[in-house]
């Protein structure tokens, strides 16, 4: 609202005129130049301003569907939060899916169509565009072809009857698909589908390679289950087991990792099958056909083609026999080889002969895993040899997702009318005809049907931010134009389509009213039904499951590796062009905004590499450079190297940033499906060097206990991590001398007695957090969550390079073992402002901008601070961060500045800022209690961070509050303070994690 | 169907207020007291010499609030509720200025404009009514209206905004962008100090 040009003379004598013209007033904080109040002509009826208002939606980013709660303020959508309602996410949000508004605001989106002429694109209007399009349909009549990332639901069922009727066919393919799973099912149990895998009920978790924790089938939904049954309570806990070649952040979250030459997943799975049905009558009766084709898979034989020993299989085997229900899952991308259907099939017989079918495998769902790789394959052999005319892009990017060598490109040359509705210039839409950007999912009507019993509804939450048009309406306009076989598709627009085949929906549900139906699941954000589990039995096919050595293309040799394609925070490239999530860390080595190469510290001594050579990577398809890391957790016959990054056009944020590992990969048809895991590289030295941009101190605690844990013993004993310390012969360090203690218990008592004092004697709460990390996985959802949630700005990969990044929270990871054959462990701790009750920040500042505030918070008062930087000096957690160079100009260019929360103060430069427990969220349930004459109910708000972790790890509230969820938490005999000896008596108490370790 | 209720109301509570209002004015102009709440009737020539800022449309609260006693709150309808007090529609407006069309020339002039922003409001390119902001906050201090009226009531508005009921024209009369002014009120109230119940 507030007009920002320059100031000219006239303005500035308006400025006099607003301040009511007297010298006085051009004092003080005047600096403002005149802001201007535009009323609405009609005021929308559930728009006040300064009250957010809340819709319903569901997340695209992700086959999973999570639900959606949006939160607008005056007419911008500001801040994506699971809806607690929807049977998927239950409320909880992914980091992906958080940054979700920064697809919707991102300032690379295209304003309006365009076309083709000559070398570049033209922008016409959209009747033009639509004139053009109809024109096309109508002169490549039943030549039409479309390729559609959009999951499954009215759109696309609207766009296969479309290019039907205009003459075609839709392949509906998202580059992460499941299709080796589905293949499986199909040969193990003759249903063609993927099951549904129930985290929360198994006690005991084998992943063959399969990352659920990050982007594999539903991680939202998988986390809370993972949490569910491996947090620990009441002295129990599920274990989970990894076997996969590369520590991803899942297998950091295994309690064993155990590295397998790659692609051998599928004998070990079958040999434990082998060695459970051999010893235990846990299976169903028909599972006794398998003994003889299993009977080959012994230990031994897996032993020799995984390198695990056979008595660690055979004692996985039993663990994992006798806890009942357990869990074996399989897949992932970074473990699709060529044997992958095979491996998948494995697991399923696995699970079969454990008992676990339709307890914690359960099919009947259809989860939507489009139409596969081998489909896409397909088309592109059409598209060569001229069987298309006209092809049209939905919510896909293949020329950037699919290996070159696919010949893709070449043969979208050969496709004379190609449309894109592409929202930002992406690669395939740069070699299109014809730009029709479309509108992001919280700018339009859709639903999304990502399961049986699940179908959630989109609305548009606020107006659209550039002039652009849903896809839904642009397919019915240029029906309506083109005549023909298309001439059917007569609803006026497609919320009109929408409604009318939810009004369908809602006789089949055996709803009276279809508009009360519709507006209880708009509210609802969707429909909800339980669906029940269809038994399945062994299919006849299932005794061909055997396993077979992979076949890797490449060079052979003593210094040839395998090439692991790992996804990455950027998920398949999809989420290259958001800020938030390319300054992210990566979980697992820490790096923000370009890609890597992992390669094992033995490894790297042989080749004489250090961290940040640049290392040339050739494979028999390509080659490319990228920067070391040197990475433990990674089997030494292998590389890998993070997909997603390297995009030539997507954006200033996505291009130029590192190379494309798919430039690697063999492309060929692996029974349907792309095989990640195809290719042998040669590493060689280039001499070139680059900085890593980590944003990781140590990567070792040194004996700090930050990141501490117990054994599943010494939780069961209940003890704390200080006295299992001392039971394992490690006493506390005495810091501190008698007289030493003396002072600091007397600083205590004055400490206590000021608190009595002033406006600290009123009755007040004192906000405190409790973080299990038993809980915690590290995925970041929080992190991103603060970001958007606090305005905070990313800064660069040049800053981050100087450690200037301003994440108020962050994932700290440590390694654990790793070293004279302990096995390697992973730590994460959450790490905020703590809040401490005697921080040493406060007494350091000069101008009092930091000091404590009544109700137990650390405050940092942006317009008192004046940058000394003393405070960031003297905290030990290192937790404060500086504003160096007006990073909030930087970042929020326009619009991400639609993002902008109104509740939190956009940092200047030159002020040191910091966590602040979410005081907005506190003061506006403050306000409104008030408002209710109530006292603050425990759980009725809570921080952006806890709000958003699938673990719940993090509980917020008033530790005065003896009720309280913290309170209770804080009493927990795993609590403990992060640098306790400092007698800074922190408001963050973390509770130890639990190590679920066989003694063998 | 709100909307059109909302209309209704306005239109009654218009009509009665005009109904006292010309009751008084007639007492008014015999009398004329100093601090009658009768809005004077102003001159073009006037107009000039009144501080503040010259808005888009010369709106007087003197009449509306002063005079025709309108509440505050029908107009500034989030102010109990939310942060922001909220700047009424033009649609507000125009529930009581569809039947009232002004008793003066100049009256009539300014309503005039506001129709015709009423009237062009589905046009391509309508013209925006722009209100030019007088009590504006610092970005980093945080005022939630809804506390202070809760506490003090519903006539409070005046004693950070002065006494607009008599003002032809709003000005600034209290520095409300000092944080002195509202610590000053805080300590007389001896209510909350802490740096962090505004600034965050």
């Amino acid at each position: 609202m507030s007009d920002l040009s320059s100031m000219d003379r006239r303005r500035f004598l308006t400025v006099l005129g607003v301040t009511g013209g007297g010298a006085a007033v051009l004092s003080g904080c005047s600096t403002e130049q005149v802001e201007k109040l535009v009323p609405y002509l009609v005021q929308s009826e559930d728009q006040v301003p300064g009250i957010p208002t809340w819709y319903a939606s569901t997340c695209t980013d992700c086959p999973a569907g999570c639900g959606l709660h949006v939160k607008t303020r005056e007419g911008r959508a500001i801040k994506l939060e699971g809806n607690p309602e929807h049977p998927v996410n239950a409320g909880k949000l992914c980091a992906h899916g958080q940054s979700s508004l920064q697809e919707l605001y991102n300032p690379a989106r295209l304003r309006g169509p365009m076309r083709r002429q000559g070398g570049g694109f033209t922008a016409i209007t959209w009747d033009e565009a639509i004139a053009l399009l109809a024109e096309k349909l109508n002169e490549h009549r039943g030549r039409v072809a479309a390729i559609s990332g959009a999951g499954r639901g009215t759109f696309s069922d609207l766009l296969a009857d479309w290019v039907g009727a205009a003459g075609g066919s839709v392949v509906r393919y998202r580059p992460f698909d499941f299709e080796p799973i589905r293949a499986a099912s199909r040969l193990v149990f003759g249903v063609d589908e993927v099951p549904l895998y129930d985290f929360a009920a198994a006690k005991y978790i084998v992943s063959f390679g399969a990352d659920f924790l990050e982007n594999w089938l539903s991680p939202v939904e998988h986390q809370r289950g993972f949490a569910a049954s491996h947090g620990y309570h009441d002295g129990a806990m599920a274990k989970h087991v990894m076997f996969a070649p590369r520590m991803s952040l899942t297998g950091m979250n295994a309690d064993e990792w155990l590295p397998l030459r790659p692609g051998t997943e599928a004998v070990v799975a079958l040999a434990m099958a082998n060695v459970i049905l051999s010893e235990r009558a846990l299976a169903p009766n028909d599972a006794n056909q398998l003994r003889g084709p299993l009977a080959r898979y012994t230990p031994e034989v897996a032993h020799r083609e995984s390198g695990i020993t056979a008595e660690t299989i055979i004692r996985v085997a039993r663990e994992f026999a006798s806890a009942q229900p357990g869990l074996a899952v399989a897949g992932g991308i970074a473990a699709q080889h060529r044997g992958a259907v095979e491996v998948a099939a494995a697991v399923h017989l696995l699970n079969y002969v454990a008992g676990n079918v339709g307890r914690t495998v359960r099919f009947g769902a259809e989860p939507d895993t489009g139409d596969g790789y081998g489909a896409l394959l397909g088309l592109v052999r059409a598209m060569e040899q001229g069987q298309v005319g006209l092809l049209l892009v939905h919510e896909a990017n293949p020329v950037y997702s699919v290996p070159q060598r696919s010949g893709l490109a070449a043969a979208l040359a050969k496709v004379p009318f190609k449309v894109s509705t592409a929202l930002v210039l992406d690669e395939t839409a740069a070699q299109c005809d014809l730009l029709l950007p479309g509108r992001h999912p919280l700018e339009r009507w859709d639903d999304l049907r990502p399961r049986r019993g699940v179908v959630g509804l989109m609305q548009p939450v606020m107006e659209p931010v550039f002039g652009t048009v849903a896809t839904g309406d642009v397919l019915l306009r240029a029906a309506a134009r083109a005549g023909g076989a298309l001439a059917r598709f007569t609803a006026p627009s497609y919320e009109a389509h929408l409604r009318s085949q939810w009004a369908a929906l809602a006789r089949s549900q055996g709803a009276q009213d279809a508009d009360a139906f519709w507006r209880a699941a708009l509210a609802r954000g969707g429909v909800y039904s339980a669906v029940p589990a269809t038994p399945v039995r062994l299919a006849p096919t299932a005794v061909q499951v055997g396993y077979a050595a992979p076949a890797l293309a490449g060079p052979e040799g003593a210094e040839t590796f395998v090439l692991l394609a790992s996804p990455s925070v950027m998920g398949d490239g999809r989420f290259a062009n958001r800020p938030w999530l390319l300054e992210l860390s990566d979980p697992v080595t820490k790096i923000t905004w370009h890609p890597w190469v992992e390669v094992h510290p033995e490894v790297a001594a042989r080749l004489d590499l250090r961290e940040g050579e640049i290392v040339r990577l050739t494979s028999p398809h390509g080659t490319v450079e990228l920067p070391a890391y040197l990475y433990p957790g990674i089997h030494p016959e292998v590389v890998s190297v993070p997909l997603g990054f390297g995009h030539t056009s997507y954006g200033d944020y996505a291009s130029g940033r590192g190379v494309n590992v798919l430039d690697l990969l063999d492309a060929r048809d692996g029974k349907g499906f792309l095989p990640y895991l195809s290719t042998r590289v040669t590493l060689a030295k280039t001499g070139g060097w680059k900085q890593l941009a980590k944003t990781e101190g140590n990567p070792r605690q040194l004996g700090r206990g930050i990141a501490d844990a117990l054994t599943l013993d010494q939780a069961r004993k209940g003890l704390t991590p200080a006295l299992a310390r001392e039971a394992e012969g490690h006493p506390e360090h005495e810091v501190n001398t008698e007289s030493e203690v003396e002072a600091i218990q007397g600083f205590h008592e004055r400490q206590v007695e000021k608190r009595t004092k002033g406006d600290y004697a009123a009755e007040h709460p004192r906000w405190g957090m409790a973080i299990d990390l038993a809980k915690c996985t590290g995925c970041s959802a929080c992190v991103t969550a603060c970001y958007a949630e606090n305005n905070i700005p990313w800064v660069g990969e040049s800053e981050v390079l100087r450690g200037r990044e301003m994440t108020w929270m962050r994932i700290e990871r440590y390694w654990e073992g790793g070293e004279d054959g302990e096995p390697l462990e992973a730590r994460f701790v959450p790490m905020l402002c703590q809040h401490c009750d005697a921080a040493p920040c406060e007494p350091v500042c000069p101008v009092f901008a930091a000091y404590h505030t009544v109700d137990g918070l650390n405050g940092q008062v942006y317009n008192r601070c004046v940058g000394t930087r003393y405070c960031a000096n003297n905290c030990p957690y290192k937790v404060r961060y500086f504003n160096w160079f007006a990073y909030d100009r930087r970042a929020f260019v326009e619009p991400f500045n639609l993002q902008l929360n109104p509740d939190v103060t956009v940092r200047a430069r030159g002020v040191m800022e910091k966590c602040t427990f979410c005081i907005q969220r506190i003061r506006a349930a403050q306000h409104q209690a008030r408002l209710e004459d109530r006292p603050l109910r425990d759980g009725e708000f809570t921080t952006a961070c806890a709000q958003a972790c699938p673990s719940d790890a993090i509980v917020f509230g008033n530790v005065t509050d003896p009720e309280s969820r913290v309170s209770k938490l804080k009493q927990n005999h795993r609590g403990y303070h992060v640098f306790e000896d400092l007698n800074v008596r922190p408001a963050v108490t973390y509770l130890a994690k639990v190590r679920h370790r066989s003694e063998a | 169907m709100r909307k059109r209720a909302l209309l209704g109301a306005g239109v009654l509570v218009l009509g009665l207020a005009g109904v006292l209002a010309a009751g008084r004015r007639t007492a008014a102009r015999q009398a004329a007291p100093a601090d009658s709440l009768t809005a004077p009737s102003l001159a073009r020539g006037d107009t000039a010499r009144l501080l503040g800022p010259r808005q888009p449309i010369f709106f007087r609260h003197d009449i509306h609030a002063g005079q025709f006693k309108i509440p505050c709150q029908y107009c500034h309808y989030s102010v109990a509720i939310a942060s922001e007090p909220g700047i009424p529609s033009v649609e507000t407006c125009m529930g009581c200025h569809l039947v009232i069309s002004g008793s003066d020339s100049g009256g009539k002039a300014e309503i005039r404009k506001l129709r015709q922003y009423w009237a062009e409001r589905d046009s391509v390119g309508k013209p925006r009514l722009a209100w030019v902001r007088v009590h504006s906050l610092a970005r980093h201090a945080h005022f939630p209206h809804q506390r202070h009226i809760k506490v003090m009531g519903p006539n409070a508005c005046q004693s950070c905004h002065g006494d607009v009921v008599r003002m032809p024209q709003v000005r600034l009369v209290n520095r409300v962008n000092a944080m002195g002014f509202c610590v000053t009120c805080h300590l007389d109230r001896k209510v909350n100090r802490d740096c962090s119940a505004c600034h965050y």
